[in-house]
């Protein structure tokens, strides 16, 4: 089980056996070497992997030109990558990081699964957690292209793939996130892989079954906006197959993802050998279990780089479950962000991370498991478990790629007073939190870099959509982490109900925040309350979830969104830059005696501010003086507060 | 047509100038650009115009019906962020909306990228108790004391500049008007006021807020500007009209940039595709592309039924989103001064680019790095005499060493090869820009022709067309100073848009004809100022439409609402539009579309003045051209010991040359690859047929 070429030897039946106790190592390490596809320069294989690059970017666009939902084409949630013909990762464009990482353990199977049945002209689907996908809702749709050999048979050279997020798939509850579901099948409808065309030809019958067990009217005008998407990507991919030949092109594949090694290796190589342990932990599942717990040990050797996660939460009880393919996509998006940003992302980097992870742990479920909250949490705390483990090899590059959403917040009513129709708002709106400083930049903007991508909902449409206020959503004061470089500020959410509106809500990051890095302290925690402005005795901390709350007219939701760890020792921020952050109100006179030692005399109102650098001396000298010995500043490897 | 219409592109190094004299006919003339002002440049450039047609300036102007200049001073200041001191009224709980950028960051893959520059920081960010419901509602009034208490807050601050964006004030704008009164009342020295809805009266907040705050941020420098370009020009003896170039295509005047000055922002390349755009017309073909490739970028534009794309909403320039419409150019740092390195053992070409200071090592200005332009004079490309009109001679020796040193660097054998392998890459790297413009529109290169521009878009052109499977190249005579060209015949534009968003089938018509009434009423006074006859004037009306939740509009053409449409029950006008709108969707093979019913997102108009043309030229044929010399050439994948070389600048209808082949105009050169045929057509354009 060591290569493609043992895998594809297996009959469907053993593979779906192997696929579900599959040692995960063996997976992640995924240890095809490049075969003899010949020899290339380095400028044709650079020519090749940047138009690979811009089919993917094609790939996205089509999707965003022609989906009709706006989960797609409003918030580019559209992963677009290039595969080759072993399934290898060989470019991918715009997107998630998290979830272009996650596309290819779909493809394996199906190149496992299908072996010689898989033709020109076939078109794939797949969204099941337990055959290499994420959640539910995120469906890989994806082509393989096809070269015709000169005996008349045809040769597998690339594989185009889209995968998009969709609003809705079957199951107990509608919009994809039960929270509560006891297993994957009351999350909703698993398609481990289907072919929607084959030879060319859409296949009705699968159409028909998908639409059939979809609530949304757009998702099969969606699907089908995906399979345009795959099919354009054929063309291209066909047309630069047709330019350079397909053992150029396999060629060009193996050399940019061992261009991609090279330069990866070479930055391990250069790191202190040694294990570095972490923990990181989700506050509580959506159920209320406790303490869910990530543990990391990363081990460098020389150019050797290992991942494990032993030692992660096994309780069978808990409703938190990360599947294998997140875990994994979520783990070289970490790291990926801790290099050099211009190495090109493809399977180089799979094939350089040896990575394990138990199965049955919360980061590698048995089959069966529910998922869809276990994507979001505990599957971003392994971007801070990893974080915090590079914190102490290459600190000076550490930033966690992680956000805290819990699940999306949905609210609904039976009647919008504007219109007399129900509605259903999933809560897409912008906000901003969890933004850590890293060394030289202070946290900044709404969400993390890797979020970049995802453009989210506006204040002024949605209230046209839905009947509700927002009344805010400012930066709050002090609530990112101190350090030499500040975390980014979370923020004040508060949306008032203009008609009587239930609403389900998830919060994590309470008590375990947001980390610091390098001695910066952590961000502040998350809080929401419900029915605020309503009587004082009805008021509801969501804690840690809540379904079906009821607001009634003129109530509010106020969600304190948590802040991002900062980076380094608060007490050496430059006092200047306290200052400026104090006029600014990202922090208080109070918060810069408190958190950086810095004195800063009279208020923002009277716009008198100053600093006191001899009283600031005197302060940072008493609070270094106080701290117990050995330790800098309040940010905890925990990540506990 | 009476007299003289000069055209004035400010490029990075040199301001181009295109007058068109009475008879039709053109002439080219440069000037380097001046930084600090640059009118005085601008006024240099006019000179020697006025010293080619044996004349001075001031006669020059006096016979000169109107001035026409694209200025990149609102880019420059954005660029070096020297803008104006702003502040920022909002909406209670909206102070931090031009931070979170709807959670938009330019690198995911980066952490270490620092935020941009701020233009207004959080403590000029003041929030005012106010608040209009999504129907345009006051659901509290706004709170006046704090608009005083706030306004003298910014003034003690040192803010000369305000800018104003309250919720929904595109549906109800009293309280901004309510708050210009009062800040007058305040700061009557106040040098600018930017009101949101004035700028752009469309929802989202962010896009509504950035937009405002360039507006602000640049206003007061581009005001001056150009205060200072029209008191040089009156000083000079002219007295006509001066019109400005915008980003959305088309000119204006400057009394009408007063208000929206942020409109002038990215208009530097558009000159380029609108000139595109008309000799695409001219030279009788379809849909085209056009490519202006000059010292630092690579400028795509793609140009359908005559015209450049225009977006709105998400465009954005130097960190900031502009939402205003924009001619739709993408842009990549690929041009002659791009520079060819070995990284870790790998040959790359730019992104980072030594502009024309220090230069490409050819230039001998202390550049010692090879650049594109040097692999291009390597190879063949160029001439190492006569580069830029014969008052440059470019060092080959040095150029051919800098490339051997990389080549030893990334392990390839020779200069020569390092050159072949750099032109490979750069080429890609424009094909695939290419190709992600047209993913956007949804067009396939290979029903469509390039048009090349700038001093080394002919240079690659055949190439790049043959890599994209395009069948014909035109070379316009006046590519180097195709920008110039394009303001000299830019239309008068007004592209105003009303956001108002309801489902369609609740829309009340009543208001959007209103809407369409006060549209029509702005854009006439905007037009007025120019005096454009009636009969020159063209309305376009669009219906913004999306199916529910999409965040960006499609406009789609309509009749203009009015109150005949009101009685029609079934919506009429908005109807058709919304059946335009499935139509479209349903042919990008979404038989699905109908499943939802799409949203009014507001009305559209373009105004449009259309400015006399002049009678295209034609040129007297002559025999064809015989070469005036050879040269060691590479193109098409070989390498020609002998290529013949052509004075372009002699060739006249009739010429037809199948390359290999090296065309030399004095601003820039043509390279035909094996096969490759061209032909000058009556006009004097070159159109090659691509091999």
């Amino acid at each position: 089980m060591s290569s493609a070429e043992s895998r594809t030897k297996l009959s469907p039946e053993e593979v779906v056996t192997v696929a579900l106790t599959l040692d995960p190592t063996t997976v992640a390490s995924f240890a095809v070497q490049p075969g003899a596809s010949g020899a290339i320069d380095q400028i044709t294989a650079e020519v090749i992997r940047s138009a690979m690059e811009t089919v993917c970017f094609e790939m996205a666009t089509f999707v965003s030109r022609t989906a009709t939902t706006p989960i797609l084409n409003q918030s580019n949630e559209r992963n677009a990558t290039v595969h080759d013909w072993r399934g290898r990762l060989a470019a991918l464009s715009v997107g998630i990081p998290q979830f272009m990482l996650s596309a290819t353990l779909p493809i394996d199977f199906a190149i496992e699964f299908l072996g010689e049945e898989l033709y020109p002209g076939d078109v794939l689907v797949a969204n099941d957690p337990y055959h290499g996908g994420g959640h539910l809702p995120d469906f890989n749709v994806f082509a393989p292209v096809f070269h015709p050999r000169a005996d008349g048979t045809d040769e597998l050279v690339l594989i185009a793939s889209i995968q998009c997020h969709h609003g809705d798939t079957g199951g107990a509850m509608a919009g994809g996130y039960n929270v509560f579901a006891k297993d994957i099948w009351s999350e909703g409808t698993r398609y481990p892989l289907l072919k929607i065309f084959e030879r060319g030809k859409e296949r009705r019958d699968v159409v028909l079954t998908m639409r059939a067990n979809n609530r949304i009217g757009g998702f099969v005008g969606d699907l089908r906006a995906q399979v345009g998407a795959a099919q354009l990507g054929v063309e291209r991919l066909g047309q630069v197959i047709e330019r350079y030949g397909p053992e150029t092109v396999k060629a060009a594949c193996d050399h940019v993802i061992e261009d991609t090694k090279r330069r990866f290796r070479s930055e391990i190589a250069a790191w202190p050998d040694g294990t570095y342990e972490a923990d990181a932990y989700v506050d509580a599942d959506p159920m209320g279990n406790t303490d869910i717990h990530v543990h990391v040990a990363v081990t460098v050797e020389g150019e050797r780089l290992i991942v494990d996660f032993d030692g992660s939460d096994t309780r069978p009880h808990i409703q938190a479950w990360s599947t294998f393919g997140n875990t994994r996509g979520q783990v070289v998006a970490q790291i990926a962000s801790l290099v050099d940003p211009n190495i090109a992302k493809n399977q180089g980097f799979f094939e350089c991370i040896e990575l394990a992870v138990p199965l049955g742990c919360c980061l590698n479920p048995v089959e069966g498991k529910p998922v869809s909250a276990g994507t979001h949490h505990p599957g971003v705390e392994v971007c801070d478990a990893i974080a915090l483990a590079f914190a102490q090899l290459i600190p000076e590059r550490v930033c966690p790629q992680s956000y805290k959403y819990g699940a999306p917040r949905q609210m609904w009513g039976d009647v919008d007073p504007r219109t007399g129709r129900p509605f259903f708002d999933h809560g897409g709106e912008v906000n901003a939190g969890w933004v850590n400083g890293v060394k030289g930049v202070d946290g900044w903007g709404a969400l993390v870099a890797s979020n970049g991508n995802l453009i989210k909902a506006s204040a002024e449409i949605n209230e046209t959509i839905f009947p509700h206020f927002l009344r805010g959503r400012n930066y709050i004061t002090d609530s990112g982490g101190a350090g030499q470089w500040r975390g980014g500020c979370g923020s004040l959410f508060m949306k008032e109900a203009r008609t009587p509106t239930y609403i389900s809500q998830y919060v994590v990051n309470q008590y375990r925040t947001h980390p610091g890095i390098a001695g910066g302290a952590n961000g502040a925690p998350d809080t929401c309350y419900l029915k605020v402005g309503g009587p004082a005795e009805a008021v509801v901390r969501v804690d840690p979830s809540v379904t079906g709350v009821l607001l009634e007219t003129g109530e509010r939701l106020v969600y304190h969104f948590g802040g991002g760890g900062g980076w380094g020792d608060a007490l050496l921020r430059d006092p200047s830059a306290v200052l400026e952050d104090v006029w600014d109100e990202y922090v208080s006179v109070e918060g810069a005696r408190r958190d950086y030692g810095v004195v800063v005399t009279g208020t923002v109102a009277d716009m008198d501010l100053a600093l006191d650098l001899p009283a600031t001396e005197v302060m940072r000298a008493e609070l270094r003086a106080a701290r117990p010995s050995g330790t800098s500043s309040g940010g905890s490897l925990s990540g506990a507060s | 047509m009476s007299g003289y219409r000069i055209g004035i592109d400010v490029g990075g190094t040199f301001t181009d100038v295109v007058a068109r004299r009475p008879d039709g006919t053109l002439v080219l003339e440069k000037a380097p650009t001046t930084p600090d002002d640059q009118s005085r440049g601008v006024l240099d450039a006019i000179t020697r115009v006025a010293e080619a047609e044996g004349t001075d300036l001031a006669a020059l102007l006096a016979v000169t019906d109107a001035i026409v200049h694209g200025t990149t001073t609102g880019d420059n200041t954005m660029i070096q962020m020297t803008g104006a001191s702003v502040g920022l009224l909002v909406t209670e709980g909206f102070r931090d909306e031009i931070e979170f950028r709807r959670c938009y960051k330019e690198s995911i893959w980066d952490p270490t990228l620092p935020a941009p520059e701020p233009i207004a920081k959080r403590r000029v960010r003041l929030e005012i108790a106010e608040r209009m419901s999504a129907e345009g509602e006051i659901v509290d009034p706004l709170d006046e004391t704090a608009v005083r208490h706030a306004v003298q807050r910014l003034q003690r601050f040192g803010v000369t500049s305000i800018a104003v964006v309250y919720l929904h004030a595109y549906l109800n704008p009293v309280h901004e008007l309510r708050t210009r009164e009062i800040i007058i009342e305040e700061y009557p020295q106040v040098a600018s006021i930017s009101l949101s809805h004035e700028v752009f009266p469309k929802p989202p907040e962010f896009e509504r807020t950035s937009t405002t705050l360039v507006n602000a941020y640049v206003g007061p420098p581009i005001s001056r500007y150009l205060d200072r370009l029209e008191a040089a020009l009156h000083g000079a003896g002219y007295s006509n009209e001066l019109l400005i170039a915008t980003s959305a295509g088309g000119v204006t005047t400057p009394i009408a940039l007063q208000s929206k000055a942020v409109a002038t922002i990215g208009s530097g390349p558009t000159g380029g595709a609108m000139a595109a755009a008309r000799a695409a017309t001219a030279a009788r073909l379809g849909d085209v592309v056009s490519v202006d490739m000059g010292g630092t970028s690579y400028d795509v534009c793609l140009i359908r039924d005559g015209r450049p794309a225009v977006t709105t909403d998400w465009n954005w320039r130097h960190r900031y989103c502009i939402a205003l419409p924009m001619v739709d150019i993408h842009s990549i740092g690929a041009g002659g001064g791009s520079v060819v390195q070995a990284a870790s053992g790998m040959l790359e070409v730019g992104p980072r680019s030594a502009g024309s200071q220090p230069g490409p090592i050819c230039y001998r200005r202390g550049g010692h790095e090879p650049c594109v332009t040097d692999v291009d004079l390597v190879l063949g490309r160029l001439t190492p005499q006569g580069f830029y009109g014969g008052r440059m001679t470019l060092d080959l020796d040095g150029a051919r060493d800098g490339l051997a040193k990389v080549a030893a660097d990334s392990g390839l054998p020779s200069a020569d090869d390092a050159a072949v392998g750099a032109a490979a890459i750069v080429d890609a790297h424009m094909t695939d820009a290419v190709r992600r413009v047209l993913s956007l529109a949804g067009a396939d290169p290979r029903d469509l022709d390039l048009v090349a521009f700038g001093g080394m878009g002919a240079v690659h052109a055949t190439a790049q067309a043959a890599a994209l499977g395009m069948r014909r190249v035109l070379v316009p005579r006046a590519a180097p100073a195709f920008s110039a060209l394009g303001l000299l015949t830019a239309d008068h534009v007004v592209d105003l848009t009303q956001g108002y968003i309801v489902p369609w089938q609740q829309a009340d018509i009543a208001r959007i004809a209103a809407m369409a009434d006060t549209l029509e009423t702005r854009a006439r006074t905007e037009l007025a100022i120019s005096q454009i006859p009636e009969e020159r004037l063209r309305f376009e009306w669009f219906c913004n439409l999306v199916y529910p939740g999409q965040t960006f509009d499609v406009a789609i053409p309509c009749e203009r609402p009015s109150d005949e449409s009101r009685g029609a029950s079934d919506g009429g006008v908005l109807a058709a539009a919304v059946a335009e709108f499935h139509r479209r969707y349903e042919q990008a093979r979404l038989i699905e579309a109908r499943a939802q019913e799409p949203v009014f997102r507001g009305l559209r108009l373009v105004a449009t003045g259309l400015v006399d043309q002049a009678e295209t030229v034609t040129l007297t044929s002559a025999a064809a051209p015989e070469p005036v010399g050879t040269r060691r050439l590479y193109a098409g994948d070989e390498w020609f010991a002998e290529a013949p070389v052509y004075d372009g600048e002699t060739w006249r209808p009739g010429s037809d040359v199948t390359g290999p082949a090296i065309v030399q105009f004095r601003f820039t050169t043509l390279v035909l690859r094996p096969g490759d045929r061209a032909r000058v057509l009556p006009h004097g354009d070159v159109i090659v047929d691509v091999a």
